[in-house]
């Protein structure tokens, strides 16, 4: 528990720095923008009822699909830009809203009496209906205060590191306490901001020039110490000390900075941390980009977003290449990484040589009960029967071909995540589960896997990818063809119990499947 | 015409037609001269208020001149032209986020007058209508009663030097007594002062009472124009006699009670 605790710290400066860039950047450029806007609007009722609907349509989108849509929208681009834009975009509603409404919500005896004793229109904006709307248009900046702080932590799936990652990783590894600490530091920021703005404003309201000084004090102060780490970089100075004697022994990567990509879920954080723990061993300087949306991670790669992850060959041949017909594990491998070769000049190294596939599981006691041991078996007691999944898979070809082939379809949907689903079919709440076969939760919660008779369910060969920029560096490639081949099935199982089970960090299981496959070279 | 100088304002054959064809203003004529408080009368809907709101500008004529100081204000920047003329509205119009004092010297500091004569005319100016600078200056308007924030609605009204006070029912709100204390001190003020006033009211007795001139309006155009006393004496017709009505029955009905 201490050296969780003194990982998640460790990871603080970073997070809370992207964090805090990331939302009050998208604040202030909404409120810049929405400002002028709503006071140009105010008075121009046709034109605020059109630019309020349409801030109203981008505040129904949830705040997740908003982050995800900016992705394709700017050509595949992930991290801050896709994250920033849409948050921008957030913040502007609460802010256009309440600057309109707080114009047309001055009293035209007040309005009429500034022009009628000879105010320009400027001086009546400013010296008269700013100030008495004044407590409205903070109102909805610290709304959208609240709500940006809060929807930054979302940017984490689309490659923006923030708070957020403490709670889309500690979900996937079930490291709760990483869940509490991005929780915890998240409602506190907007807790803070919320408190500094309405300080400010009373502050401004009361004239009262040295609580106004104080805040703003205080404001610089947090930024500066929130911020600081992203622009002076402390960690490498003492990494590279330790690491001196082994950079200089196998600097071939030298000089070189590879980014990392992983989809969320413990299995890819696990993988992340063995690639960047080969990568650094071979002295390149990894950042990692961890927690990526699935079709997220793979966009991110072609356009040379991240260098290299880990995919897996059925889920590329059914989302990417949109091939629906199952073929034979060989096949598939071969055909995909021709046509990622030929389509994108993206290079498949090789499978590692596990195969992390979908299969239904079911508790083995309600299992045997039922006496069921293949899909196949399912069909007539389909009415009665619940499958639970990830938000993914139901809407996979997967799960419909899955259905469709063995008569499914009277079974009733439940989504849920990954987390949850081996707790869930153990416990009973749902009878079968859609899982992941390198799952270590199968052995431990005594599942079994159901058969797949008809050969629906593609197989998931687990694949490096590199990008095309990657692949065009040869000392990459020859540090990654190391790990190709090297993980079997039982290896990936108990990496991933180590850190579902057993509390272990994904660097520690990353360590221990190092440990396993050797050192560089060994293994070939 | 009783012309005792040369007039401040001269509306001639104004007209305001609104859209939708409303007529409110048909052909008005009048003139006020520095000193002299003109007194608009007439019923609800009359074209009272659109009349004063054409003299600076609020509203633009549809026809017909005015002339202020000589000068036709169509020639003139609005913002200018309101700035010579004190504006006194119904229910006061202070600004309620200012205190007493930055209300009054709202005017000259925006004429850009240096803050020290701002302060020195805030002070005069409020000590002119009866309010103590050092207890009132600091209050916000919210902290006033009726009668004190009218009061402060004039102070604001004359910080400028104004030529022309307009005034659209600046009592109407307040309580008799207070109303009566109100009105002897304008008629002073403005003794004191010498501008010229125009002032809109329902309220046929204040007329009576202040005006030097009362103008009564109906639909639109004058019927009928002379002092108060030329008003008492001949009614022009029915309508001017229904208007005097009320304020006669009141007088007969006390001084009866004195019997
Ligand atoms: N902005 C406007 N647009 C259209 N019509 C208007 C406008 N302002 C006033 N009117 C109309 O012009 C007529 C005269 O209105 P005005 O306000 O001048 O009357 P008034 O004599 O001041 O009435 P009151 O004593 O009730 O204040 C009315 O019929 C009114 O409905
Ligand atoms: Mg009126």
């Amino acid at each position: 528990m201490n050296a969780n605790l003194a990982e998640r710290w460790a990871e603080l400066p970073d997070l809370l720095a992207g964090h805090v860039l990331l939302s009050l950047s998208a604040i202030l450029v909404g409120l810049t923008l929405s400002l002028p806007l709503g006071i140009y609007a105010a008075s121009r009722p046709r034109l605020a009822g059109l630019v309020l609907n349409l801030a109203s349509i981008v505040q129904t989108i949830p705040g997740l699909a908003l982050l995800a849509l900016m992705v394709p929208l700017l050509g595949g681009t992930i991290g801050y830009a896709p994250a920033f834009l849409a948050l921008m975009l957030y913040s502007i509603l609460p802010i256009l809203r309440n600057t309109i409404v707080g114009l047309q919500g001055v009293d035209p005896v007040v309005r009429d009496a500034a022009r009628g004793i000879g105010m320009t229109a400027r001086e009546q904006l400013w010296r008269v209906e700013l100030p008495l709307a004044l407590p409205v248009i903070v109102a909805g900046l610290r709304t959208a205060v609240v709500w940006v702080v809060g929807a930054a932590t979302l940017a984490t799936p689309v490659g923006a590191s923030s708070l957020g990652n403490y709670i889309f990783a500690g979900l996937q590894t079930r490291n709760w306490l990483s869940v509490l600490f991005g929780c915890l530091f998240a409602a506190g920021l907007a807790i803070i901001l919320d408190q500094m703005i309405r300080l400010l404003e009373v502050a401004a309201r009361e004239r009262r020039s040295r609580l106004a000084g104080l805040v703003g004090l205080a404001l610089a102060v947090l930024l500066t110490v929130t911020i600081a780490p992203r622009f002076v970089d402390f960690g490498p100075a003492g990494r590279n000390a330790r690491e001196a004697g082994e950079v200089a022994r196998m600097a071939r990567l030298s000089d070189t900075t590879i980014r990392v990509g992983a989809k969320a879920f413990t299995e890819q954080y696990i993988l992340g941390a063995l690639l960047e723990d080969r990568l650094a061993g071979a002295g390149g300087r990894v950042e990692r980009r961890d927690n990526l949306g699935s079709s997220i991670a793979f966009d991110a790669l072609r356009s040379g977003e991240i260098d290299v992850y880990v995919d897996y060959s059925g889920t590329i041949w059914a989302t990417v290449m949109n091939r629906p017909e199952p073929v034979n594990r060989h096949a598939m491998l071969a055909e995909m990484t021709g046509w990622l070769w030929a389509e994108h000049g993206i290079l498949a190294l090789g499978s590692l040589g596990f195969e992390n596939a979908y299969g239904f599981a079911m508790a083995r006691e309600s299992a045997e009960a039922l006496g069921v041991a293949s899909l196949a078996d399912l069909a007539p007691l389909a009415a009665e029967l619940t499958v639970g999944g990830d938000a993914e898979v139901f809407s996979r070809p997967e799960w419909v071909m899955t259905r469709d082939s063995y008569g499914l379809s009277a079974m009733q949907t439940r989504a849920m995540d990954a987390t949850f689903m081996y707790g869930a079919v153990r416990d009973g709440q749902v009878d079968l589960i859609s899982a992941y076969t390198t799952d270590g939760r199968i052995a431990a919660f005594d599942l079994v896997v159901l058969d797949d008779p008809l050969a629906v369910l593609p197989p998931y060969d687990a694949v490096v990818l590199l990008s095309p920029g990657a692949a065009a560096n040869p000392a990459l490639v020859d540090v990654l063809a190391s790990l190709i081949g090297t993980i079997d099935d039982d290896a990936m199982r108990e990496a991933n119990r180590r850190v579902d089970l057993d509390r272990q960090t994904p660097a520690q299981a990353a360590a221990w499947l190092a440990g396993r496959i050797g050192p560089e070279g060994a293994a070939q | 015409m009783i012309e005792h100088a040369p007039a401040v304002l001269d509306v001639r054959d104004v007209r305001k037609t609104y859209a939708g064809d409303v007529e409110a203003v048909r052909g008005v004529s009048l003139s006020v001269a520095r000193g002299r408080l003109l007194v608009l009368a007439g019923a609800s809907g009359c074209g009272k208020t659109s009349l004063l709101k054409m003299i600076n500008r609020l509203e633009e004529t549809s026809g017909g001149s005015i002339l202020f100081g000589g000068e036709d204000i169509d020639g003139m920047d609005p913002v200018a032209l309101r700035r010579r003329i004190g504006w006194v509205m119904q229910g006061d119009g202070l600004f309620p986020h200012m205190s007493v004092r930055r209300n009054v010297g709202l005017i000259p500091q925006l004429a850009g007058q240096d803050p020290a004569r701002v302060e020195l005319r805030v002070r005069e100016m409020l000590e002119l209508v009866r309010l103590d600078p050092d207890e009132f200056g600091e209050r916000l308007p919210a902290e006033l009663s009726g009668g004190q924030r009218q009061r402060v609605g004039f102070a604001r009204a004359l910080a400028g030097e104004p030529e022309l006070v307009l005034m659209d029912e600046p009592f109407s709100a307040l309580d008799p007594i207070t109303r009566d204390g109100l009105q002897q001190d304008f008629r002073a003020l403005q003794a004191e002062l010498g501008f010229a006033a125009v002032m809109v009211t329902h309220d046929m007795a204040e007329a009576l009472i202040m005006a030097h001139e009362v103008a009564v309006m109906r639909e639109g155009q004058l019927v009928q124009r002379g002092t108060p006393r030329e008003l008492m004496a001949s009614p022009v017709d029915d309508y001017v006699t229904g208007l005097l009505e009320t304020p006669r029955r009141q007088v007969q009905a006390i001084a009866e009670l004195g019997r």
